[in-house]
């Protein structure tokens, strides 16, 4: 169970930093900061899918960052399974799987070395390890190309290495940032059914993305995040009815313009 | 810690950059210095001395020994030439077509005969990097001064036996306590620690900035910064590749500098070098390194903070750069003439290395001295660390 209320984060802005006409006209941004998420609230249960929507820019990497332990919220909570990853940062990281929108993928090092180091940064014994990876190579269909190093990999490869790094230690929590992003038909596929997979097994997931088909097929819930705030949150039956059932992207346009003002935290 | 410091040296091994800067440069660094500049320096100095000089003796009937010496000399080639005065000379000169012209004043005879100081005057080009012709011709006028003065003393019945006495009444001998080691350590000492120090730093630049600035451009920090791990254990898992690598390039270096500084001094005419080299125990190679040490923890964690500050690879190297020319600076200093191993300059960052690795050399080094430079520099590498891991742990630094 992820629990998210109030969250907000802001950074500071150079001194010699002067404010476009764009940016003095948008509300986050203050003479000192720049409140990159100023109210974001979201849930997401056991064997749920969370799909994170928003404009680039309207705060999804910066509340997954938080989430994730990378950053540290100004204001508000974040619960993963009853741990507060403000008071337990280690303990929270222990349940994290997390993928950033780059692959981050060490060049050197192989598929499997990337992923066992991770493995092993997270406790890991080498038996249980050695055994987990076998599992993921066997699952994500990577064992062609489990001793070729990541810098000579193409981008599905190394996606799957990333997203097989991201869960080597069975996270109890899984945050995936935009995981299809630039990749074919075939590796978005097996991203996807990989993802499913983790649903059926009972994990929450939460995953940025801009394809709203995959929203249709894999979400449970939605949150649309505009300029730092949840636009919108609530469960995807809720997300179609914005658009009578019409499509997503009706949907998705309409809470943007700002059609929808509150925050769905009933059904959440 | 150590995964991450094991994980950091497997890469490095991997990477040709790497094992350019910390392997091969070392090694070959010395043959380069000790052999080419060397060869280079002695061939010049060579061609220099048996260089022929072009020449014009203006009135040479009135000094025919010294223009027969003159002539005879191997290193001097007499000019048919009618110009006799210093403008004509002058641009002779400069139109290459002599190299050198002496006047002897018209009056020279009479001047003699009237026991009269008579000035001669030689015209050439000083601007020559070596100026051994002038040498060669003051020798010439040296011994022919003194066959005017045993002519003129006979003529006045000076006993012969004397006339040495008279001649020069003071001689000189020099007794010179340095042995040639200390004479080595003292013109090269300094000129190694100019090359050991910034090797250290060299070698550690590279993995400094692909661990810091590197990782943060591959997008791996952040993943790496959601391991249940501490940020501590992190940054130190790095600070001591870094070491590692920096420290593995001073060995090299040192090891280097001992081996080729022998072998090389025995082939390449220079044989002081060799026994000054051989002169030089393990122990002090051994402090030498050991020196170098706490200098290569503070580079390393300096490199580690501006490369984990930086954005990318490219800044990192930007904001390295000023580094590198800052620590000349006191290694310079070092260099300079009449700058000794004192109280002061043991407090001095690295130029205190330089000048302690200066003493090893020279064999003259004051262990107590030593003591407070290793101390010294430990504490300073200590703070270093700790602004590092203190750095590490900045949301404004790492998300930049």
């Amino acid at each position: 169970m992820i629990e998210i209320q109030d969250l907000a984060k802001a950074f500071a802005l150079s001194k010699n930093n002067k404010l476009s006409d764009t940016e003095k006209q948008d509300v986050r941004y203050s003479k000192d900061a720049f409140h990159s998420v100023r109210n974001v609230s979201f849930s997401c249960g056991s064997g749920e899918v969370l799909g994170l929507l928003g404009p680039n820019g309207a705060g999804k990497t910066t509340t997954l960052r938080m989430l994730s332990t990378a950053l540290k919220p100004d204001a508000g909570s974040v619960l993963l399974n009853g741990v507060d990853v403000l008071k337990q940062p280690v303990k929270a990281r222990q349940q994290i799987g997390f993928l950033s929108a780059d692959t981050g993928l060490y060049g050197k090092l192989t598929a499997y070395e990337n992923i066992a180091y991770f493995g092993r940064l997270h406790g890991m014994r080498e038996t249980q390890l050695k055994q987990r990876i076998d599992e993921l190579f066997t699952l994500l269909n990577m064992h062609d190309f489990a001793n070729r190093r990541a810098d000579n990999m193409s981008t599905g490869m190394k996606q799957k290495t990333a997203i097989a790094r991201a869960v080597v230690h069975s996270p109890k929590v899984v945050i995936l940032d935009e995981p299809t992003t630039g990749l074919d038909i075939m590796t978005v596929q097996t991203v996807l059914d990989f993802i499913k997979g983790l649903k059926a097994a009972g994990t929450p997931v939460i995953f940025s993305t801009h394809h709203l088909d995959e929203v249709a097929s894999l979400c449970d819930r939605v949150v649309v995040i505009d300029k730092g705030i949840s636009a919108f949150s609530g469960d995807i039956h809720q997300f179609k009815a914005l658009s009578n059932n019409a499509d997503l992207r009706e949907a998705f346009l309409s809470v943007l313009k700002g059609q929808v003002i509150t925050q769905q935290q009933g059904a959440a | 810690m150590w995964q991450v410091y094991f994980k950091e040296l497997t890469e490095l091994m991997r990477d040709k950059k790497t094992l350019i800067f910390v392997i091969l440069l070392p090694i070959f660094i010395f043959p380069v210095i000790f052999g080419v500049m060397g060869l280079v320096l002695s061939s010049t100095t060579n061609k220099a001395m048996q260089e022929e000089h072009r020449y014009v003796l203006v009135n040479a009937e009135l000094a025919p020994q010294f223009a027969d010496a003159l002539f005879y000399h191997k290193n001097f080639k007499q000019i048919a030439s009618d110009k006799s005065t210093e403008a004509e000379l002058v641009a002779a000169i400069r139109n290459d077509e002599i190299d050198v012209a002496i006047i002897i004043p018209a009056d020279f005879a009479d001047k003699r005969s009237s026991a009269e100081q008579a000035q001669w005057q030689i015209i050439y080009n000083q601007s020559s990097q070596f100026d051994f012709m002038y040498r060669y011709f003051s020798e010439l006028l040296t011994s022919f001064n003194e066959q005017l003065q045993r002519e003129t003393l006979t003529k006045l019945n000076v006993d012969q036996a004397k006339l040495a006495a008279i001649i020069k009444p003071v001689d000189v001998k020099k007794v010179d306590t340095a042995d040639k080691r200390e004479n080595i350590g003292e013109k090269f000492g300094a000129v190694i620690a100019y090359i050991l120090i910034p090797l250290c730093l060299l070698g550690a630049s590279y993995p400094a900035i692909d661990m810091g600035a590197g990782e943060k451009e591959r997008g791996t920090l952040e993943t790496l910064l959601i391991c249940p791990i501490s940020r501590v254990s992190i940054v130190l898992g790095k600070f001591l590749t870094v070491l590692t690598t920096g420290l593995v390039g001073a060995l090299i270096t040192v090891g280097s500098f001992g081996i080729w500084g022998a072998i090389i001094g025995s082939f390449a005419g220079m044989a002081v070098v060799q026994e000054a080299m051989s002169a030089i125990a393990i122990t002090e190679l051994v402090l030498i390194f050991s020196l170098l040490l706490p200098i290569s923890a503070v580079f390393a964690a300096l490199l580690l903070a501006i490369s984990i500050y930086a954005r990318t690879f490219k800044e990192a190297q930007n904001y390295i750069s000023p580094l590198t020319i800052m620590i000349f600076l006191p290694l310079v200093a070092a260099m300079m003439p009449g700058v000794e191993l004192n109280s002061k300059t043991a407090l001095v960052p690295i130029m205190n290395v330089a000048l302690a690795i200066k003493e090893l050399i020279k064999g003259t080094a004051d262990y107590m001295m030593l003591a407070l430079i290793f101390g010294s520099t430990l504490l300073l590498a200590a703070v270093a660390i700790g602004f590092c891991v203190h750095w590490f742990q900045q949301e404004k630094v790492l998300f930049r």
